[in-house]
């Protein structure tokens, strides 16, 4: 084993073993289920799916019951909403053809009104297309049901489309999720070096250059593990339930190269910012002054989320292009944009070029700093210092 | 083979502050050298220059006869003055690591050396568990326990109570019995003057004294009486300081004065107990050369 990876694999164990860690990777998903499941389930506790008893009013004479119950007196019907005896009633007015307006009476407040909405929606057009076939109604309920086939210059065709489209998006939110937390991660364990003076004694067995390499790696390992079970317990929650999970498998086609763009653009953007969370890290004398100076890197890198609708309608603009080869942005946007449209082939290899040069020299001006800083504790340096040993040869 | 470690004309400066000036000093092999001086002398920027975590503005300086490569560095044993560990990390965690950066683990030396230290029964608990000075016993282990050739350590004695104190001093001359260079950075005199072969004292960044300890003393010529008495010692005629120390006293003659004179003089205010002609210690020595620069 050589010594960066015994630094490495230290880093990891020692802070994957610490107790905010293993609160935040369990506490999260805990939290988000519970902001999330809290008010389906207040929902859930006033009325439930199948509990919907639904009667009307039909001023049109146009409409059979079904499964409603149908009233003649608007009173009545209010009369057994209020009594419970329906849980909500509609009114079909006279000029219903004309203008598609009803007016829906509910017994409670209704999170879930959506569904409601949908089997009023279903009795109208039952009712309004009574003498057509049963498959014309039930194309008119849902006229598409869409698959994507790309066509490209060789006359081949490949699905994608939409899928492709979600996994680019995904990309995007978990590559920033990412860098936010390991930068976290990252900024710690550099800092906390310097507070704890190990330092001096690691420096006596290796070079700057592998124990910082050792630690953007073990460090960085660490906050993708803390992705990574984000992900598998957000997949496992969602597969849990099997409609979804057959839904999921049913819609996904996702090509392949895709994805394998997306894993180098992935890690190799990973570096780039874990190299500069690191020398950020070497540079600030507490964890909370190096956070304000990463927070300014984390923006920069959300750029091409804001800018997602240009850079996609776009694709020969002169900002799509700094975007998709600056190291910082290139990321995310090479993602979107290999995702939703043509990109030419030599784009995708200047700025992948780009990307793995500027982790190789980032990482060098890192250990710069770092070698320069780190034995100044207490003391940061001004930022004509920085500039001087980054320059220092 | 011949040095250890050779330092020629090295100097460093801190924003334009000479921290060292144009030092030079070999270290034999199997030598305990001391590298004494006051606090703030350069003796720390000294081993950290030739650890490579700083580099020297100007000068050479070579370690086991060549540049500081990996392999060179898994020769060398460091105990910095900066003491600090990871405080999660058990005992026997905190070893394995350290020594594993060091390319030679051996758990069986660390156990010994552990018992050594009267450590063992301590092994499984957390460093944040741990006493101060049971702490630096720990990093002392690690400095040693991948069986290094050269040892540096910074300031090894401050911080341990009297039985710690003799418990290091024992190791460091066990070590030197066994043919191992060792470096010791400390302001602490009187265990320099036992332990080291041959010291280097600097002061404010220059290079002040060198040489074996017999020899430096000697330099400074048999101007010292030590004194064993009862009484009240003041006002010696021929006596230029007297160090106190209880019942004890280290007389500084003034050149030329007759230490025959001076015993009747003494004899006659004090009861004499013991009179001895001795060298200065390298205390006065130390003081008085950093008195004089």
């Amino acid at each position: 084993m050589t010594k960066w990876t015994t630094i490495a694999k230290h880093e990891y164990t020692y802070n994957v073993r610490r107790k905010e860690f293993i609160f935040l990777t369990l506490g999260m998903p805990l939290f988000i289920m519970v902001a999330m499941g809290l008010p389906v389930l207040l929902a859930g506790s006033s009325i439930s799916h199948a509990e919907y008893r639904i009667g009307y009013v039909d001023k049109t004479g146009l409409f059979e019951p079904g499964n409603f119950t149908k009233y003649t007196d608007e009173e009545l019907a209010k009369k057994n909403l209020l009594d419970n005896k329906i849980t909500h009633f509609f009114v079909i007015p006279a000029n219903y053809t004309a203008t598609g307006k009803i007016t829906i009476f509910a017994g409670k407040k209704d999170l879930m009104g959506r569904t409601v909405e949908s089997q009023i929606r279903n009795f109208l057009i039952d009712n309004l297309l009574k003498r057509e076939n049963k498959d014309v109604v039930e194309r008119v309920k849902t006229p598409i049901n869409s698959e994507y086939v790309t066509l490209n210059e060789k006359g081949e065709t490949s699905d994608g489309g939409l899928s492709d489209f979600i996994v680019s998006v995904a990309f995007a939110v978990f590559f920033m999720l990412s860098i936010f937390t390991s930068s976290n991660f990252l900024l710690q364990g550099v800092v906390e070096e310097k507070e704890n003076r190990v330092m001096e004694i690691l420096l006596s067995s290796v070079s700057y250059r592998e124990l910082l390499i050792g630690k953007i790696f073990g460090l960085g390992a660490v906050g993708l593990t803390q992705i990574l079970a984000w992900l598998v317990i957000g997949l496992g929650i969602l597969t849990s339930n099997p409609v979804v999970f057959a839904m999921l498998l049913d819609r996904m086609h996702v090509s392949i190269p895709l994805l394998l763009f997306a894993f180098s653009y992935f890690m190799l953007g990973y570096i780039v910012f874990a190299s500069i969370m690191a020398g950020l890290g070497a540079v600030a004398t507490t964890s909370r002054e190096g956070q304000q100076m990463a927070g300014i890197f984390s923006l920069i890198g959300v750029i091409p989320m804001m800018f997602l609708q240009f850079i996609l309608t776009n694709p020969g603009a002169p900002l799509t292009k700094i975007l998709s080869y600056f190291p910082l942005t290139s990321p995310i946007t090479m993602i979107m944009r290999l995702s939703t449209a043509e990109v030419q082939y030599y784009e995708v290899v200047l700025s992948t070029m780009i990307l793995a040069v500027s982790a190789i020299v980032i990482i060098e001006l890192s250990v710069k700093v770092f070698r320069a800083s780190l034995l100044m504790y207490g003391k940061k340096p001004t930022l004509k210092e920085v500039i001087r040993y980054l320059s220092e040869s | 083979m011949g040095n250890t470690v050779e330092v020629s004309n090295v100097s460093k400066s801190f924003n334009g502050q000479f921290v060292v000036r144009d030092i030079s000093f070999d270290i034999a092999k199997g030598e305990v050298f001391g590298l004494i001086g006051p606090n703030g002398a350069g003796k720390t920027t000294i081993i950290r220059m030739l650890l490579d975590i700083l580099r020297p503005d100007s000068g050479g300086l070579s370690i086991l006869g060549s540049g500081l490569t990996d392999d060179i560095k898994d020769r060398i044993g460091y105990l910095p003055e900066e003491r600090g560990l990871y405080q999660r990390l058990t005992v026997m965690d905190t070893l394995a690591y350290l020594g594993a950066l060091k390319n030679k683990q051996s758990k069986r030396r660390t156990l010994e050396l552990l018992e050594t230290m009267g450590m063992l029964s301590h092994k499984d608990k957390k460093i944040s568990e741990l006493s101060k000075g049971m702490a630096q016993k720990i990093q002392l282990i690690a400095a040693i326990s991948h069986d290094p050739e050269f040892i540096i350590l910074d300031e090894p004695f401050s911080g341990l109570d009297p039985v710690n104190m003799k418990l290091v001093n024992d190791l460091i001359l066990e070590l030197g019995k066994r043919g191992k260079t060792i470096l010791i950075s400390t302001h602490m005199m009187d265990q320099v003057e036992r332990m080291c072969d041959r010291i280097f004292m600097i002061h404010k960044g220059n290079g002040v004294l060198y040489g074996s300890v017999g020899e430096i003393k000697s330099r400074f010529g048999k101007n010292t009486i030590l004194l064993e008495f009862d009484g009240e010692l003041k006002d010696i005629k021929g006596v230029k300081k007297i160090n106190h120390s209880g019942n004890y006293a280290e007389l500084l003659l003034e050149s030329g004065a007759d230490t025959q004179d001076v015993l009747k003089t003494i004899a006659s205010k004090v009861r004499v107990s013991k009179f001895e002609l001795s060298a200065p210690s390298l205390n006065e020595i130390f003081i008085q050369v950093v008195e004089e620069a």
